[in-house]
């Protein structure tokens, strides 16, 4: 089980049961940083900034038990 | 001349004399505008050891050449002074609509030197200047202040004046304009407040003539269609404005959380950007000709903190939230409309009240001297803090003070997170390492709108940086800081202009910007010429600080920050690591070791030498 966090506009991505902004979900062993966040419709490229627990690391990182995939609007603000 | 006026009000309080003057044409195209000609004119004009809060310090508001133009977001104005919190340069940036009628007049600039005798207001119709008697609004908060001034001028007039904290000289007072906007760093209002000036009046019709007006309308349409193609697919900015941002630091574990004790708010959700457009959204609000609209009007409709305004904007949640512990979202919707009401920078004040609350909760003042409990969390309490500040009352003489020479008067320096005696926004740079470094030698103290490189370190724009990194902050800072010189003294909002305007190749960066100061001014800047003007304004601005006594010995970060690690989130275990950047920081600006600008650099951009 992995939990992804979607921040802002991009909750619209998750389904009803998430709860402000986190789901869990299953996926296999070995799944990537990039492959888990692909199932969800934002852009891939550089309008979103995606992390791992918080960190900034390679898209292609294999993900472990209870690991937080997050992804938000890249967009000047604050 | 096209673009700016070339033109400056000088207004001496103590005499009431005005005088107007013309900008030498060389100077304009050097200093750009805004907060280049403001520094031009300070540096000049004035000692840099004045004592801030005298007649002798010298107040300037300064507009820039795309303000009042088509070029979107082109409503910012820059107040420049010697800042009483810090001793050092104070330059604030709002929008709003002042800014845009205040360049109608005429004039660019306005300048106001000396003290009036009895309060007063300027009222500048073109070229008809007045000062006059403000003693009727003196002690009225900055919303009945604005409707008054506007009823007994003109409706078309447009407002920006100070409240009860301006006026009592709380050293976190801020100049509001339309009500909610803010120039509010740095009391820049307690220096109106010692002017004996509640408000400044403006109205007119004199836009500034452009070089290309065609040119112009064409890049204004080309830069709103791509903020327009954003704002379709659902931009952050419109539907939260900023205060979808506390999701974003808490989850890097760079949020302040009572008073930088935490880098997580485990309340976060309570006081984020969906609970507030859930429950006290009414509708977005832009500055003057701004497409991205990022300005929220709120009410909370009924209750203890019943009232409607705008914000609170990220900055606010950060202090007066997170930063304080407060996790109840009506209460913390309050204390932003108290702030804009009695015209207080809602990051110092939010900030100070922190450092008390961990002070008390530390035992190291009790409630008798406060006058209550002060825990983190207590959100009436912080309320109530907010008045005894604006009205100097009791312990609010202390607080009006700032954090840093609270925590110093009671003996516990180390707990003021402040650079240059300024309050930290809203990132922990013990996990956004470039913003360490940032707060470390800004010109202003602590502060995100001097270099926000928070933009790359957290948001990925216009390209994405590790926070944690040091490696290569050193280059980035310098460039963030330049381009934040260039943005405030041309006019444009930095939201618009990082975005939308400028490019994401950091060789090409600023080509857009370039042209559109071209169109309005005529003066044929290259890209690299805007970014050297950039530089000597922000060089100068330096040379004013050295001067002030806020030299390269305050280049420095509080003890929280480089001795006690972040205890949670994705950055625990860190410390902001100065020393590993500043060396290498002083190089990239031109400066020597010790911190100071080489006689080479000077004599490169042209800047005196003594
Ligand atoms: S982006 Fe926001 S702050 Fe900037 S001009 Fe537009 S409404 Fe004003």
């Amino acid at each position: 089980m992995i939990r992804i966090k979607m921040i802002a506009n991009y909750r619209a991505v998750l389904p009803p049961e998430a709860k402000h902004g986190v789901i869990e979900i299953d996926v296999p062993d070995g799944t990537t940083v990039y492959e888990a966040i692909s199932r969800f419709d934002i852009p891939l490229n550089d309008e979103s900034v995606i992390v791992l627990n918080g960190l900034t690391v390679d898209m292609n990182t294999p993900l472990k038990e209870g690991d937080m995939v997050t992804a938000f609007s890249a967009i000047a603000g604050g | 001349m096209y673009g700016w006026h070339l033109k400056l009000l000088r207004v001496n309080l103590t005499t009431h004399k005005v005088t107007t003057e013309d900008v030498d044409p060389q100077i304009a195209r050097d200093y750009l505008g805004g907060r280049g000609w403001a520094i031009h004119y300070l540096y000049k004009e004035m000692n840099p050891a004045v004592d801030p809060l005298s007649p002798e310090n010298i107040l300037i508001f300064a507009t820039g050449p795309l303000t009042a133009t088509p070029a979107p977001t082109g409503n910012r104005y820059m107040v420049v002074t010697k800042s009483p919190l810090t001793g050092a340069l104070a330059h604030s940036n709002s929008g709003g609509e002042f800014p845009t009628w205040m360049k109608r007049t005429g004039f660019d600039l306005f300048i106001f030197e000396g003290k009036a005798s009895e309060p007063v207001y300027v009222l500048v119709n073109e070229d008809q200047v007045e000062v006059r008697s403000a003693a009727h609004v003196w002690g009225k908060d900055t919303h009945e202040t604005t409707d008054i001034l506007k009823a007994e001028t003109s409706a078309e007039a447009r407002v920006a004046c100070i409240g009860p904290a301006g006026e009592n000289l709380a050293l976190m007072a801020a100049i509001m304009n339309d009500k909610h906007r803010a120039a509010a760093r740095s009391g820049v209002g307690a220096v109106m407040g010692s002017k004996n000036l509640k408000a400044v009046v403006a109205m007119g019709n004199k836009n500034p003539p452009l070089h290309d007006t065609e040119g112009m309308r064409a890049i204004s349409v080309e830069t709103s269609k791509n903020v327009g193609a954003d704002v379709k697919k659902g931009s952050n900015m419109r539907i939260y404005g900023t205060s979808y941002v506390p999701q974003v630091t808490n989850t890097l574990g760079i949020l302040p959380t009572r008073n930088f004790l935490q880098g997580t708010f485990e309340h976060v959700h309570n006081v984020d950007g969906d609970a507030l457009k859930d429950q006290y959204l009414i509708r977005h609000t832009p500055c003057y000709r701004c497409p991205l609209s990022c300005g929220r009007l709120t009410e909370v409709p009924d209750g203890p903190y019943k009232g409607k305004g705008e914000g609170p904007e990220y900055e606010t949640i950060s202090s007066l939230g997170t930063g304080c512990g407060v996790s109840n979202l009506a209460a913390l919707v309050k204390a932003n409309y108290l702030c804009n009401e009695y015209g207080m920078d809602t990051i110092t004040t939010g900030m100070t009240i922190a450092v008390a609350m961990e002070m008390y909760e530390k035992g190291y003042i009790s409630e008798e001297l406060i006058g209550m409990p002060l825990k983190f969390g207590d959100h009436d309490a912080m309320i109530a803090m907010i008045k005894k500040m604006a009205y100097n009352e009791g312990f609010g003489k202390d607080l009006a003070m700032g954090s840093y020479r609270l925590a110093e008067k009671y003996g516990h320096p180390e707990l003021a997170v402040t650079t240059r005696k300024q309050e930290f926004p809203g990132y922990d740079p013990r996990g956004s390492q470039g913003m360490g470094l940032l707060y470390a030698t800004s010109n202003k103290g602590a502060s995100h709108m001097e270099g926000d490189v928070a933009y790359e370190e957290v948001f990925g724009v216009p390209v994405k940086e590790n926070p944690h990194s040091t490696e290569g902050k050193p280059e980035l800072v310098k460039h963030f800081q330049d381009s934040f010189a260039l943005i405030d003294s041309s006019g444009l909002c930095v939201f618009v202009a990082i975005r939308y305007v400028f490019d994401k190749n950091r060789l090409i960066w600023p080509q857009t910007l370039a042209t559109m100061m071209n169109l309005s001014t005529g003066a044929g800047y290259t890209p690299e010429e805007v970014m050297k003007a950039a530089d000597r304004v922000y060089t100068l601005e330096r040379m004013f600080l050295i001067k002030a006594g806020s030299g390269p010995e305050w280049d420095v970060l509080p003890y929280r920050m480089l001795h006690e690690p972040l205890p949670d989130g994705p950055a625990k275990g860190m410390v902001a690591e100065l020393d590993k950047m500043l060396p290498e920081f002083y190089e990239k600006r031109g400066w020597d070791e010790k911190g100071y600008p080489t006689k080479e650099k000077l004599m490169e951009l042209g800047l005196p030498i003594n």
